[in-house]
Formats: C-alpha cells, structure tokens, sequence
C-alpha cells in the first residue's frame, strides 16, 4: 500500500489545517446535539496543540490508563486506540491495516494494526512519552513499547495486578508514583501539588456527572441511543476525565438527556426492547447493526463501557486514589465482578436481552464471553455473542451478522 | 383455498413451497445463481407451475435465508433459524435439536417445548464444513455430490483430513489421492471431520432429543452417521430436508396472515409481478 502524499500528509500534521476545519465542522455540525459538537471541539483543539510548532508535551497513552496523569503535567493526552475507531469510521481503516500488516499478524488486534499503520505513514503527532498498563489489555504494554522503539521515546508502563487485595495497592501505588516521577524528569516538568488537586477536582466533577448520566439513561424510553454511547460519550470518557472539557461535555450531554426524557421521548421513538450492549467496543466502520436493531424496535438501553466503576478520587490521596480507579475495572480481576456489575446493569436498565460484541483480535473479550453467555442464559436472560472486528472491515460479514441479530431478536421478542 | 408461501433464497439453492389446508401442496428447488431476485421469482413461478395454481390465490409469502432481504413481494421476512425450528418442528413434532447445514453456513438451534427457538450457534468467519465445502471436495474428488454419502459408507477406513479450509482441505485431498488412499476412505474422513465440527459447536448449547437433521447436507447419509456416533443419539431426517425452511417461512405466511386478520391490518398481499 502507497503511504500518504507528503502535501497531503503536510496538511493533516499542520495545525493550520484544524484551525481552518474546526469553524467549518461547527458550521457543518450546527444541527447536531451540542455535546457531540463539544467532543469535536475537543479532537480538533487536540489535534492543533499536538501539532503545534510550540507544543506542550505529548503522551500517548492506551485507553485505560487514567488521563488524569497527563493533565496533571498540562500536557496532551493522545489515545491512538480512539483515534484509530475515528479513521475506521470515516471509512480509511483499510489503507492503515495494510500499511501495517507486513510487521503485525492479521490474528491481533485491529487497533493496535491500524495504530501501527498510521504511524508507519507518520500522520500521528510525535509522542515525547507513552505511558501504557495492562489494564484489561495484556497485549497493550508489549505493544506500546514497540511503539516507543519506533519512535525512539521513554516508555512507561503499568503492570496491574490481578486482585485489589491490599498488596495489589501497594504494588500499583508504587509504580503510580515512580511514573509521576520519571515524568518529571523526562518532561523538566515539577510535580505541581496544586495542579495534580484542580485535575482530581475536574475528574470527580466529571464523574459525579457521569453517574447523573447513567442514572437518567435508566429512563423508559431510551433517551440517548447506544450506539452513540459507544462512540463518543465512551471517547470522552477514555479521553478526557480530568480535563475542564470534560465538565463542558457531561453538562451538556445531561442536558441534552434531561431534555429528551422530560419530553417523554425515546431517541427514535419506537422502542420495543430494550438492549445492553457488552465489550467496551463496537465495530466502527459502517455496518447495518445499529440500524437493523433500530428497525426491530431494540435499542442499546446501556453499554458496559459506560459503567461507572471506581470511586470519587481522594483529593487528599491522589495516586493512590488513581490506583483504586484502575483496579476497580470490572474487567479486571476475577470474572465475578464483571458478571455482578452486568447483572446490576440489566436490573438498572430494565434489559430484555444482552449482546456481547466479540472482537475476533481482543482475547480478553472473547475468552470471557461464553461463561458470561452461559451466566445469563441460565437467569433467562436472552444472550446474543456477535463475533466482528471494530476496525477491519474486511472482518465483517453482513449477511452472517444480520442473521445472527434478527434470529436473536426473534428469541426476544 | 387457503394457501401460503414460503421462499428460502439460500447461497447455494432457492427453494420455494406452498401451504395449504392439507399441509404441503408442493416445492421446488433451483440454483440461486448470481441474483437471488430472479432465483426467488422463477423459483416461484416453477411451484406456482407445478401445482396449477395462481399467485393471486397466495394469501401471504415470507421470505427467508440469506436473499430474504432482496424479496420485494415477501409480506414479511424471518430468519432461517426462526424458519428450520418451525418447519422441522411441523414436519418432527417434538424436535428440540435442529442442526442445519446450509450452503455457507451451519447452524444448531434448541427448540423449548413450545417449538420457540431457545438458543442457536453458527459458524464463524468461514464456511468450512458447510454444503459449499462438499461441493468443493466433490469436484476436487471427481464423485458426484450426491454419491459422496453413499460412497462413504462402503469404506471401513477413514481417512484423517486434519484441514478444514476449504481451500487447504483441497490441496490434502488432492494429496491424499496421489499417496493412494480411495476416494471412498478420503470421503468418510471428510464426513467424519465435518460431523465432529459441528458437534464439537453444539458443546455452546443444550443438545436435546429430538435432533432434526436439516438444509441440503442433511442427504448426505455419510455426515448423517457421524453425527449420530458423535452425539450418541438418533439424528432425524426429514423426507426432503432441503425445504425446511421454506416450510418453516411458509407456516410464519399462515400465522402473520391470521394474526394481521385478527389486528386489522392488511400487509398480507404483495405481488411478484407488481415489484419486479
């Protein structure tokens, strides 16, 4: 596969270019709902500061390593696992995983592929430092530190413990504070008490509006549709805590749902089953599933990727409050906290039927997915496993998947 | 006359068939080919032919299988599996268990005593071990596609065909021939690792008996056999398996046609002609 255009490629690494796009995506966006215009907001000023001849520091970072790391060093958190589902929806995933395809098998994860590709044809903002965990993702840590190999930059990584027993603490606090230190020093940028207590304070404020969120999402109708939680509320979500954008995004998006529900409205109004959608993914290059659900009067009710798992973090106890938030993952640690909150989650949202999205790439996900298959099936909860890929469409196979989701929608009705 | 039609637009073959008061009056079966519309109209038209009778007496069709979507006089569209339970629920009453394998795809669905579809798996990804990998084989072999059960059952050796692609399976195959293995012993090994295919999937559900054998590779007495040493029980054929889904989408005509009576509506008729 030809990389890109080096005029071309000038233009998408020039800030100038976001800079000139973002009123015109204002003006094109004017009819959409304010906090989707904010999330674009968001990607583009990221893009122009990432880009910027004066930029801050740039950390790349997997999406659950805690943002609130990076903005407490007022630098750029870059999520290239969110960037790479932003190029598979607008449909040039395809060119990327070619790209990549001569070093990465096609068996791994289309993410991590597609990341490979973008940075091969160097369209991706230079990283200073990558910071990765294993958090949910073992494959993650391996691959970020080829990543750093390749652009030659210090790589930091978390290894999270299995459990949250005391000693799993212990052990993640201390390389929570080795991170912050190591930092410092790469980035010549002191530990800012202050700083570190505003970004702790922005992302308890985001999570307290995180959880009004979900709470009203409970709400019969559905007032805000999944397949937008799985886009960008779940980028938000990965993306921004700690951020004040964070705050503008939830107020908004709380708004828009207060809206809708005190119109006693659904998001399209003919809601006939109410779906919860498991995996924090779904595939986002253009397929019919949202629209085939849609015409069947089902809709994703709630996404597992939105549960709000940690607690407030402590003003007082920073680090190791962070340290609690990652091993308060449901994806992390025995399988029984990830079948406790699910079971909470259909109770909360009134679910009729549950669809597991099984990336064919993503271990973690699919390893789980029969036992929690069989858990539900046996409290006669109607369970669909949808095998795909988020990223490569040439994973996907229409005809199998619309079959696969109206025979399941059949067994519900 | 009260009557009723399914269509089932499959990779491989469409299939067609009219139900009546007394059950099935008649069915056709041809090559989808490259347009599953035409396949589904001249598969209508051979039936209509067939049994002399008009498409204007058809109260309601529903359209099934992977074509059902491009059916533009269907009244309404199910799934092949609603469509497999509930023909080889009619034809087998009883039948708790349907392995279907279709052209590209196999599918084992549980049936609760009510006949409701309980719970269903499918192939992944590829189409190993369905009809279009047996037509495959068949040609790479040079047997007819519906001698190969037959065949497979005078060897008593069976011969480990460790592939399942389609494409790898091939080459083995062709391989095997030349170390000089007999076509018959390569076809039971063949048999024997697509029955322990689809049994090794049914392991996701909770087999039952009856189990209904369905779809066009339910003919291949070979598949048949191993099916039943793998599962340890009896496998049901139906007399012309092929149709079961047409059946099963024939009987969903019926029930929608009364139910719509009952609610008032009339989305019932729709005409080939009309659309095409």
């Amino acid at each position: 596969m030809n990389k890109t255009n080096p005029f071309l490629r000038f233009l998408i690494k020039n800030p100038s270019s976001y800079r000139i796009l973002k009123p015109l995506l204002e003006l094109f966006n004017l009819r959409e709902k304010e906090p989707y215009r904010i999330w674009l907001r968001f990607l583009i000023d990221i893009l122009i500061d990432a880009f910027g001849k004066k930029r801050k520091a740039v950390i790349w970072m997997n999406s659950m390593t805690p943002t609130e790391i990076a903005y407490a060093f007022d630098a750029i958190p870059i999520m290239p696992e969110v960037i790479a589902s932003i190029v598979s929806n607008i449909g040039l995933s395809g060119r990327f995983l070619s790209i990549s395809e001569g070093k990465l098998s096609t068996d791994t994860c289309s993410f991590h592929r597609c990341i490979l590709g973008l940075a091969m044809d160097n369209l991706l903002p230079r990283p200073t430092v990558i910071i990765s965990s294993s958090n949910i993702c073992d494959g993650a840590n391996k691959f970020y530190h080829y990543l750093s190999s390749f652009y030659q930059c210090p790589h930091l990584f978390i290894d999270v413990p299995y459990d949250e027993s005391e000693s799993s603490l212990k052990y993640l606090i201390f390389q929570l504070e080795k991170i912050f230190k190591d930092l410092s020093e790469i980035l010549s940028i002191p530990i800012d008490q202050n700083r570190i207590y505003k970004i702790i304070s922005n992302s308890n404020h985001s999570r307290s509006l995180l959880e009004e969120i979900n709470k009203m999402r409970q709400t019969i109708p559905s007032p805000f549709p999944g397949s937008e939680g799985l886009s960008y509320l779940l980028g938000m979500n990965f993306w921004s805590h700690g951020s004040e954008r964070a705050i503008e995004f939830y107020l908004a998006l709380k708004r828009f749902i207060k809206m809708m529900t005190n119109f006693g409205k659904a998001y399209k109004n003919h809601e006939r089953m109410r779906i919860l959608w498991l995996h924090q993914i779904r595939p986002y290059y253009q397929t019919e599933i949202f629209k085939i659900l849609q015409r069947h009067g089902a809709m994703v009710s709630f996404e597992e990727g939105n549960y709000l798992y940690w607690p407030p973090l402590e003003v007082k106890n920073p680090i190791g409050s962070i340290a609690k938030k990652i091993l308060s993952n449901i994806w992390q640690g025995p399988l029984e906290k990830r079948l406790n909150a699910i079971s909470e989650m259909i109770k909360d949202y009134s679910i009729n039927g549950v669809i597991h999205f099984s990336p064919w790439g993503c271990r973690q996900g699919t390893g789980a997915s029969s036992i929690i298959g069989d858990f539900l099936k046996e409290n006669g909860i109607p369970f669909l496993l949808l095998p795909g890929d988020s990223i490569d469409p040439n994973n996907y196979s229409a005809g199998q998947t619309r079959t696969r989701l109206e025979a399941f929608l059949e067994i519900v009705v | 006359m009260e009557i009723f039609a399914g269509i089932d637009i499959g990779s491989l073959t469409s299939k067609a068939l009219l139900f009546g008061e007394k059950g099935i009056l008649s069915y056709s079966i041809l090559p989808t080919g490259a347009n599953p519309k035409i396949a589904a109209m001249r598969c209508l038209e051979s039936v209509l032919m067939k049994s002399n009778i008009k498409e204007k007496d058809i109260l309601s069709i529903v359209a099934t299988g992977y074509g059902r979507i491009i059916i533009p006089f269907k009244a309404k569209e199910m799934t092949e599996i609603s469509c497999h339970a509930k023909g080889a629920s009619f034809l087998i009453p009883g039948a708790r268990t349907v392995i279907d394998i279709g052209g590209q795809d196999s599918k084992i669905i549980t049936l609760d005593s009510n006949s409701r579809v309980l719970d269903f798996v499918m192939n992944d990804k590829c189409a190993a071990g369905t009809g279009r990998f047996l037509e495959v084989m068949a040609k790479a072999l040079e047997v007819e596609l519906n001698e190969m059960g037959r065949l497979s059952l005078q060897s008593r050796k069976s011969i480990s065909v460790s592939s399942m692609c389609t494409v790898f399976a091939e080459s083995e195959v062709i391989s095997l021939i030349a170390k000089g293995y007999e076509v018959k012993e390569i076809l039971k090994g063949l048999h024997e690792a697509i029955a322990r295919r689809i049994y090794n999937l049914s392991k996701r559900l909770r087999v039952k008996d009856k189990i209904v054998f369905t779809g066009g590779v339910a003919k291949n007495e070979g598949i048949k056999r191993f099916l039943e040493k793998f599962f340890g029980k009896e496998i049901l054929v139906p007399e012309e398996p092929q149709i079961v889904g047409a059946l099963g989408a024939a009987l969903f005509a019926r029930d929608f046609y009364y139910s719509n009576l009952m609610g008032g509506k009339n989305e019932n008729k729709k005409s080939m002609f009309d659309k095409i």
